[in-house]
């Protein structure tokens, strides 16, 4: 019986390394735009950085569905 | 025979669905990010689009689990039938108890006891059993509950506004619920490209098997076209029971804790499924969820819920080949024995819905447990500021 305990681990560190990556891109996002919500007028800069964390995420979650499709590869 | 194991089969793939709309749809529900209709609605849209993205799966569907060909062994439909009859059976007897079990164990289970009795004990692969099923079942919860445990933290730290004082200022976390529609669709995309694909392999198998269609020959576009269905639409049905398990009785979910554990889940069935090990769906939605609990303050698991779950899924391989093998016995004895199991088979489904029937749990009174008196009718647009939701 040969167990893959190497990938088991690639798929553990993968799992983490990759769900974190999006939460925290996301949460980045939600923090920078509370933050800019509250120095409204101001905080253009929050609200931008905020986005770019939101697109990021997004771009994150894409590269999951490239990655479902076999069709892309 | 044939007809009748793709009839079967094709109900597999369809309480396969709705047990596992669970999977990508019982949190965002929890947490109000969409309203029940609308998420299985978008769940069994992406589950009919995952289908026909991927074929690859089906291709590899019981490889290795049961030795074929070499010493002659050839799988025959009735043994497959017997097969499918078990896993069905389990299927629909955990959605009674409103228990999220891995599909797929109860299919391995409910073959691997029909090949025993159909073929002989050395038909089946053990240590292989082991290697592909049995570990993994262990390793997915694992998995998935640690980093959504991680993932929990660390949306909470991000977002954990105080001023210097100490007092909590605006966090937005209600923001989360926005993400919780992304990353649930994902599992959703991933779920229909997974699991419609054991089905199709399980047809073609019976095409081979039956002499219809050549050997080592990939699915044909019927049999496609009917599983994506088949799952589409069990989805579509909702198995509202293992829905409202997993999105309130296992623990209070909150929308960054959502989107924490769909992340996970999400990222361990794409990791497992590309990286080549494979870890069950549900398994990973389950642990994801205790996780997400886990690490939030002032959130309990509870323990009792979970190690139902836990019981239920120790049992599911067991109790599907116990069902299998008893099909195969009964099937064994030639088209009167099939047609008594496919009787037996679909009267035991029949008394268990009309067992539900008496306590229905629908789309109606799925989050009740969270929101009794609040929304019992689900108005069309649910508040989105909650209290307790900063």
């Amino acid at each position: 019986m040969t167990i893959k305990w190497a990938e088991l681990a690639i798929v553990a560190i993968a799992t983490i390394f990759s769900a974190g990556t999006v939460v925290l891109l996301y949460g980045l996002g939600v923090r920078l735009a509370a933050v800019a919500a509250d120095r409204r007028p101001k905080g253009a800069l929050q609200n931008a950085v905020s986005k770019a964390c939101f697109g990021l995420c997004g771009l994150a979650v894409v590269v999951g569905v490239y990655l479902i499709v076999p069709y892309f590869h | 025979m044939i007809v009748l194991v793709i009839v079967l089969a094709l109900f597999f793939d369809f309480t396969n669905g709705f047990h596992d709309t669970a999977n990508a749809m019982a949190t965002p529900i929890a947490t109000g990010a969409i309203t029940p209709r609308l998420a299985v609605a978008l769940a069994a849209v992406l589950n009919l689009v995952g289908a026909f993205l991927s074929t690859e799966v089906a291709k590899t569907i019981s490889g290795g689990l049961i030795r074929e060909g070499e010493q002659g062994i050839h799988i025959t439909p009735e043994v497959i039938f017997a097969g499918l009859m078990g896993a069905v059976l389990w299927n629909v007897f955990t959605w009674l108890r409103g228990l999220p079990s891995s599909s797929s164990h109860a299919l391995f289970g409910g073959l691997i006891g029909a090949a025993v009795v159909g073929i002989g004990f050395h038909s089946v692969n053990f240590t292989t059993v082991v290697a592909k099923v049995i570990l993994p079942a262990v390793a997915a919860p694992l998995i998935a509950g640690f980093s959504a445990w991680l993932c929990t933290r660390l949306a909470y730290g991000i977002t954990a506004r105080r001023t210097v004082e100490g007092a909590k200022l605006h966090q937005g976390r209600a923001t989360f619920r926005i993400g919780q529609i992304f990353t649930s669709s994902l599992v959703a995309l991933a779920h229909g490209t997974n699991d419609a694909q054991k089905t199709m392999g399980i047809i073609t198998l019976v095409l081979i098997a039956g002499g219809l269609q050549e050997t080592g020959s990939g699915p044909q576009f019927w049999v496609i076209a009917a599983c994506a269905v088949a799952i589409a639409v069990g989805t579509y049905a909702g198995g509202w029971r293992i829905i409202r398990t997993l999105g309130t009785g296992l623990t209070e979910v909150k929308p960054a804790q959502g989107f924490s554990a769909e992340s996970s889940t999400a990222a361990a069935i794409l990791a497992s499924s590309h990286l080549g090990f494979a870890l069950s769906t549900t398994q990973v939605a389950s642990g994801s969820v205790i996780g997400s609990g886990l690490g939030r303050r002032g959130t309990t698991v509870r323990w009792g819920t979970a190690g139902r779950i836990g019981v239920g899924w120790l049992l599911t391989l067991p109790a599907a080949a116990v069902v299998g093998a008893l099909a195969a016995l009964l099937a064994g004895l030639g088209t009167p024995g099939v047609l008594a199991t496919a009787v037996l088979g679909s009267g035991a489904v029949l008394w268990m819905f009309v067992v539900s029937q008496r306590d229905k749990v629908g789309h109606h009174n799925v989050v009740e447990v969270q929101d009794a008196g609040e929304a019992v009718e689900f108005p069309r647009r649910r508040p989105f500021a909650r209290k307790g939701s900063k």
